[in-house]
């Protein structure tokens, strides 16, 4: 333990380090709300019981059950004795000063072994930082929205505005990698009040960012190392990339090769360390290796260049060390032909041998180890009393505990309790200014009734929403934090990287797109750095409510389309290229534009409201007043006069009338097809290749958004799914979506001659399968729908194989499929393989195959093939002229 | 790119490093600037939003050239010959895999695509396909690197398809390593065994078919193959098939390994000598497609002669044909260098010019044209640029025709004329060294009246060797040197004398 480290900050403990709530501090909201602020952000209600509402909205603690893994207990015991010290800002009350420095460190200690001794999962335990990744998460944490409320950091670590900011505390004394990166991958199981919002960062980032947060970890160790890979013989910077770094145990390669047992070529691992002689006096280092250098004692001994055109070389180099440790530092190059590492030392008393981990670390001097912490029965015990008794419990009520009894909030007096400077109370280092708002909100604060503006406004104080967005009334992105909103399409001027501005936000977008924006992620503006968090439903949801009744704008005059054909038309001629087009900067249906990279349009109807979508295609920079978007009505007069006779209200309204098509509206002209996304719009859209099935697969995807595979080596239906349609590389696709049917390969007809014989399939080996079964593929030809009719031949039959989306009655796509057989003589009894499962039944007019329901018409009967999966086969006779067969797949 | 794409796969398999981008793509010519004043190069500029991997070009009634593509689209263009090109594109079909040769006939257009030959059509004039008949898909097509190259129609109306070996050494589904021809109702008729990966299929001027074949296995270098009816074209990995064809069977043997191509083709007597050897990276790396001078004239000098792109080194070739003993044979000849990216394939315009394009990929196969994808045309100025025209053989040497009249006080010299003679190993290692090198001797020149050729009387030609000719001193009689002066003969065969 670290008493003394302890005592020391007892004694800062006597200068007051204030509670920090940035968004209190920065914002318009009047004074009476902010108190009010204070109270919930504070708990205070946690304690002094109050009404429903108010528990509601208060800000709860963070859960405990689990703290012994997830904080360090060291920590965690300072952290108790003396929160304001060990975290300035928090809001986390001390204990009462009336206790003896010594006193409350027994408690703390106490308190710590019974929470240590609640947690059930694994042990806390720190790992070495890796500061290549640890690189990556500064540029993060600066970037997609950490300091934004938290402190932006010089190189050096040291926060920039403190003052104004959340505080951290030192994390790599509270956290381990493993806690904190859980923490921030689930902030919402520890913090259930969403101030902390989930970030929905990608793991490998969110390791990088746990890494840079926990950068200051020490952990004994015996040499620290970094990787680079590429060509590395140009010199470890530029182009070629750190790749990570940590610690190893000696000069091998053993922790660097990957899985067939090799380093990989082009590798460069610098060691860093220090070496333990005993003996003082000169050393020979004998290396073998094709390149890499050795310094000792900050003195390079040996360096050779690395080269591809050789193999390994041998090196000796010899230094003079000193009893003690000698800093020793080794970069080491794979490369060449055959590429290995041998590392021996000889010396004084020292025979030639590999230098054993024993006589290397990280650090010449000892670096405390964190050893978990005995969890002591009669400690616990005490603990668990002081954790009732101090009223942590009130707080911290994931934990049961003995219930102490405190004044309602109702009866609660300025200048009194916890608001005075009384010893006996808990210390929570308010301002005075903070102590003002809350005496001020105190009387008001039982019968508080918002109104809508009040509570939004609230709201957005309370989860700091105006640390990324401008509202007019009530503050925005402050100036000192401005330059750290950064984003990747430069063209787009700041509103590339500002968040979009909340002014009048209720009165622009739809309630179902706040909804999806605010509940579940929902991302437009993939250009922008910083990530619109989650901040919990419980917290948050009542803004998609509360903004609409707040926010209002005029209404604009909307025009009367008579001819709605026309009016899409129009729209879709003046979105494409040689119109307004809009495709040159935005994308499209989720197809990159030329050039800017603005917002993608196809979700406009979606997204906005068409009052306001109206009063913004007159006037962006009403809305923006930095806005590139040009105005195409300056002055309400339309620059296109021969589009629907000039008239600006009806075009408009047109380019609105082609969007609400959605992803279903006609590609404009001049979409570019680059990507590799193949999107569906309003006609089929196909590819074909290697893939899901064989190599002559045929995808299909309708408008509808349901796809299928065609597989036109084996004339069979293959795959059918949901959603997005597929992606393509020359010569291949892969499927997208979800909800996905699989049928098994093989022809569709055959003519089984025992019930118990196999289904034909191309094997690897059946070289003219399937024409030895009679088959020949005929290719295909589009309706004007552009969706495909199959041709193929069975024998002497003729196949027509039409597939056609559909929409059940309420709204479900299902596939139609219609075959057509033509026959010249009639043809006897063969099976049609429709489709296996685990499970088929029978069910009203058809199948039911698994999760597909199939329904059949125009053929009758029908049997199930035992087996794994089980097959059904319908039977065809076919009479001479044409026979139609229809099913419908739904699922 | 076969040839690219096999290499890359292989050294990955014997767990070799691949090659870097930085691999060394041997001498260019160095005639680039020389040959930009006779044809210059021209780009034929491609909008932003078109994804353009161009494989194959056709040209369509009015003036319009087609593009089949990697990804499986064909692209109509408009105004890919004007001066300067004022290209729009149309997108008439989609969702085809990967479309390696086009051919309009009868108001259709037939693609070759790796799994189908396909007869495209757009039915109801709304400028997009919606008819896309199957004429055959009776091939094997299981396993990745089993590429298809097609022809244009033959003067029968078939389509001929040359069919990769599934890899450089295997053929694993059916004829890969074969030459097929369909027919115009959907007949697909096995021509040939023997190829290995071959590239761009086209006739020569007398309408005999032939296939460009890569180096590797069985092939020291790149050689232009005669695609001639039941016969073997030298990788024996495509023998497997020849059950499956009937009325014909197997040669007795199999060519021995580590051999030469004289002492193989006696052996067995199915096998076909490759009719033009392009000696490796002094003629191409990786030939692609080809097409027949048939411009009369527009295009220079060279009516009725092939000319080929190059994929690794961003070049074009021509070649000459003609057919000795019933075998042929020619010579191949540097053309045009400095192309901006891998040449897939070339179409000659109705205008007389020459369109080339194609792509790069990314995977570590090295390319010297470094754009991802270009569609190119060379145009010829009017000026004749002075060139070996055509190399021919005669029973005791060769007879040497130029563009423009040679200066016979240098031309009349033997020691203007260096010429070399190598052949490669035939076996089933990758590609072979250049080996037997012998010097003939040059013992007389004689200028023709109009001065145009020169009969060159040797002594020591050389059966299935290349013969590499080499004419720096040479002099136009305007005091002109050469444009090039390099020119390789494959002789298969010695005309008797008469």
């Amino acid at each position: 333990m670290r008493s003394s480290f302890f005592i020391f900050l007892s004694a800062l403990s006597l200068s007051h380090a204030q509670v920090i709530l940035p968004s209190v501090e920065s914002n318009q909201l009047a004074p009476e709300l902010k108190g009010r602020v204070l109270i919930e952000e504070l708990n205070c209600v946690a304690c002094h019981q109050a009404d429903e509402s108010f528990t509601a909205a208060s800000r709860k603690s963070p859960l405990l059950a689990s703290v012994g893994a997830r904080v360090n207990p060291e920590y965690l015991k300072d952290f108790i004795a003396s929160p304001h010290t060990v975290k300035p800002g928090t809001t986390m009350p001390g204990l009462p000063d009336s206790l003896s420095p010594q006193e409350k460190e027994t408690i703390a200690t106490e308190i710590t072994h019974y929470l240590v001794s609640l947690n059930k999962g694994h042990e806390f335990k720190q790992e070495a930082p890796d500061s290549v990744a640890a690189g990556k998460g500064n540029e993060l944490f600066h970037s997609v929205g950490c300091v934004a409320c938290h402190s932006p950091r010089d190189p050096d670590g040291k926060e920039l505005l403190r003052k104004t900011s959340v505080p951290l505390g030192n994390l790599s004394e509270k956290y381990a990698h493993k806690s904190l990166r859980a923490f921030l991958q689930r902030p919402h199981s520890v913090r259930p009040s969403g101030r902390m919002p989930d970030l929905r960062i990608p793991g490998q980032d969110l390791d990088s960012i746990t890494h840079y947060l926990l950068k200051d970890t020490r952990i004994p160790g015996n040499l620290a190392y970094t990787t680079w890979r590429g060509k590395v013989w140009e010199g470890l910077k530029g182009d070629v990339k750190a790749e990570k770094a940590g610690q190893t145990h000696d000069f091998s390669l053993k922790d660097f090769q990957g899985g067939n047992g090799k380093v990989p070529q082009h590798t460069a691992i610098r060691f860093n360390g220090f070496l333990n002689i005993n003996t003082p006096g000169a050393y020979t280092f004998h290396l073998e290796m094709n390149g890499g250098s050795l310094l000792l004692n900050g003195k390079e001994i040996l360096n050779e260049a690395p080269s591809d055109r050789r193999g390994v070389k041998k090196l000796t180099g010899t230094a003079n060390l000193k009893q003690g440790w000698n800093p020793i530092e080794f970069t080491y190059f794979q490369t060449g032909r055959n590429a290995f590492l041998k590392f021996e030392l000889e010396g004084p008393g020292f025979k030639r041998q590999n230098i054993p981990s024993s006589l290397l670390a990280t650090l010449d001097h000892p670096i405390p180890v964190v050893n978990p912490l005995k969890v002591n029965p009669d400690s616990v015990a005490k603990g668990k009393v002081h954790f009732g008794k101090f009223g942590c419990a009130k707080c911290h009520d994931d934990i049961k505990s003995t219930p102490k009894n405190y004044p309602a909030l109702s009866a609660l007096k300025k200048d009194h309790g916890c608001l005075s400077a009384s010893p006996t109370t808990p210390r929570f280092d308010l301002t005075p200014k903070q102590k003002k708002l809350i005496a001020q909100a105190l009387p008001k604060a039982e019968a508080a009734l918002f109104t809508d503006l009040q509570l939004v406004n609230k709201t957005l104080t309370t989860f700091n929403c105006v640390a990324c967005h401008d509202r007019e009334g009530l503050g925005g992105i402050s100036p000192e934090r401005n330059s750290y909103f950064t984003g990747t399409s430069e063209t787009l001027g700041d509103q590339g990287r500002l968040p979009p501005p909340l002014t009048h936000v209720g009165a622009k977008l739809t309630k179902s797109w706040l909804k999806e924006i605010l509940l579940h992620g929902g991302r437009q503006r993939e250009y922008l750095n910083t990530r619109m968090p989650l901040f919990g439903e419980a917290n948050v949801g009542h803004l998609v409510e509360g903004f609409g009744k707040v926010d209002s704008l005029e209404e604009a005059t909307l025009p009367k389309v008579v001819n709605i054909r026309e009016s899409k038309n129009a729209g879709y001629q003046m979105i494409g290229a040689g119109g307004l087009s809009c495709i040159a900067c935005h994308d499209f249906n989720g197809q990159k534009s030329g050039g800017a990279g603005a917002l993608d349009i196809i979700h406009t109807t979606k997204r906005l409201q068409k009052n306001w979508f109206h009063l913004y295609m007159r006037q962006p920079s009403r809305f923006h007043p930095t806005v590139i978007m040009p105005s195409y009505w300056p002055g309400g007069q339309a620059i296109r006069k021969e589009v629907l006779n000039g008239d600006t209200e009806q075009q408009i309204e047109a380019l609105w009338a082609y969007l609400s098509d959605g992803q279903r509206a006609k590609s404009p002209k001049g979409l570019s097809r680059q990507s590799r996304e193949l999107r569906v719009a309003d006609e089929t859209v196909m590819c074909r290749g290697r893939g899901p099935a064989s190599y002559r697969g045929i995808g299909v995807g309708y408008p509808e958004r349901i796809s299928l595979v065609f597989d036109s080596r084996e004339m069979n239906l293959r795959h059918l799914w949901k959603g997005e349609f597929a992606s393509v590389n020359h010569g291949s696709f892969q499927l997208r979506g979800d909800n996905r049917i699989t049928f098994p390969e093989g022809i569709p007809f055959h003519r089984l001659t025992d019930m118990d014989g196999p289904w034909p399939y191309k094997g690897k080996t059946n070289y003219t399968f399937p024409h030895d079964h009679g088959y020949q593929y005929r290719g295909y030809r589009l309706n004007k729908e552009k969706r495909p009719t199959f041709l193929y031949h069975y024998g002497d039959i003729s196949v027509e194989d039409y597939f056609e989306d559909a929409l059940d009655e309420k709204g479900k796509a299902y596939f139609k499929r219609t075959m057509t057989f033509n026959t010249t003589a009639p043809q006897e009894k063969f099976y049609f393989r429709v489709a296996s499962g685990k499970k088929i039944t029978s069910a009203q007019n058809g199948w039911q195959i698994d999760s597909l329901k199939l329904h059949l018409s125009g053929a009758s009967g029908g049997e199930i093939r035992h087996g794994d999966p089980q097959e059904l086969l319908i039977p065809i006779t076919l009479p001479a002229g044409k026979t139609t067969l229809h099913l419908e797949y739904r699922w | 790119m076969v040839n690219m794409i096999l290499k890359s796969l292989t050294l990955g398999v014997l767990g070799l490093p691949a090659l870097s981008l930085a691999e060394d793509l041997g001498a260019m010519w160095g005639t680039a600037e020389a040959e930009a004043k006779y044809y210059p190069l021209i780009d034929i500029p491609i909008p932003p939003e078109v994804p353009m991997h161009p494989g194959s070009f056709e040209i369509l009634p009015d003036q319009k050239l087609a593009v089949g593509t990697r990804r499986g689209d064909v692209y109509v263009i408009t105004g890919a010959f004007e001066t300067p090109p004022n290209p729009t594109y149309e997108l008439f079909a989609s969702g085809q895999d990967e479309i390696f040769g086009l051919s309009w006939k009868d108001g259709t257009l037939t693609a070759i695509q790796f799994g189908e030959v396909t007869r495209i059509k757009d039915t109801d004039g709304d400028g997009s396909a919606d008819q896309f008949h199957a004429l055959t898909n009776n091939w094997g097509y299981a396993e990745g690197h089993e590429f298809a190259f097609g022809s244009k129609h033959d003067r029968d109306g078939n389509i001929w398809v040359a069919l990769g070996l599934s890899g450089s050494y295997k053929s694993h589904n059916l004829f890969r390593g074969w030459a097929v021809k369909v027919t115009p109702d959907g007949k697909m008729i096995p021509v040939c065994s023997g190829l290995r990966s071959p590239g761009g299929v086209a006739a020569n001027a007398e309408g005999v078919m032939f296939t460009i074949e890569s180096q590797g296995p069985w092939n020291g270098s790149c050689s232009l193959k005669h695609l001639k009816q039941d016969h073997f074209l030298g990788h024996p990995a495509s023998y497997n098939w020849y059950p499956f064809v009937v009325g014909l069977d197997a040669p007795a043997v199999e060519p021995k390994s580590n051999s030469r191509m004289q002492i193989e083709k006696k052996r067995v007597k199915e096998l076909v000598p490759p009719a033009i050897l392009f000696p490796y990276i002094k003629m191409g790396r990786s030939i692609s497609g080809f097409q027949l001078d048939q411009t009369k004239g527009k295009f220079g000098p060279f009516e009725n002669q092939l000319f080929f792109g190059d994929y690794t080194l961003s070049l074009i070739m021509r070649a000459t044909t003609e057919e000795i003993n019933g075998v042929w044979q020619g010579a191949c000849y540097p053309f045009r260098e400095g192309l901006d990216t891998g040449i897939m394939n070339v179409q000659f315009t109705p205008k007389g010019q020459l369109i080339a394009g194609g792509f790069t990929t990314s995977r570590q196969w090295p390319v010297r044209g470094e754009k991802p994808f270009a569609i190119q045309r060379l145009d010829w100025t009017g000026k004749t640029p002075f060139e070996i025209r055509e190399i021919k053989i005669r029973p005791d040497g060769f007879l040497l025709n130029f563009t423009l009249p040679v200066d016979p006080s240098v031309a009349a010299k033997p020691e203007t004329y260096t010429l070399t003679t190598y052949t490669h190993n035939f076996g089933a290692g990758y590609g072979s060294p250049e080996v037997d090198h012998t010097e003939p001797i040059v013992k007389r020149a004689v200028v023709s009246d109009d001065r145009l050729s020169v009969r060159l009387f040797i002594e020591g030609i050389q059966e299935s060797h290349i013969h590499d000719f080499d004419l720096a001193p040479m002099m136009s009689a305007g005091k002109k040197p050469l444009l090039h002066t390099k020119a390789y003969y494959t002789v298969n065969e010695i005309p008797v004398v008469q």
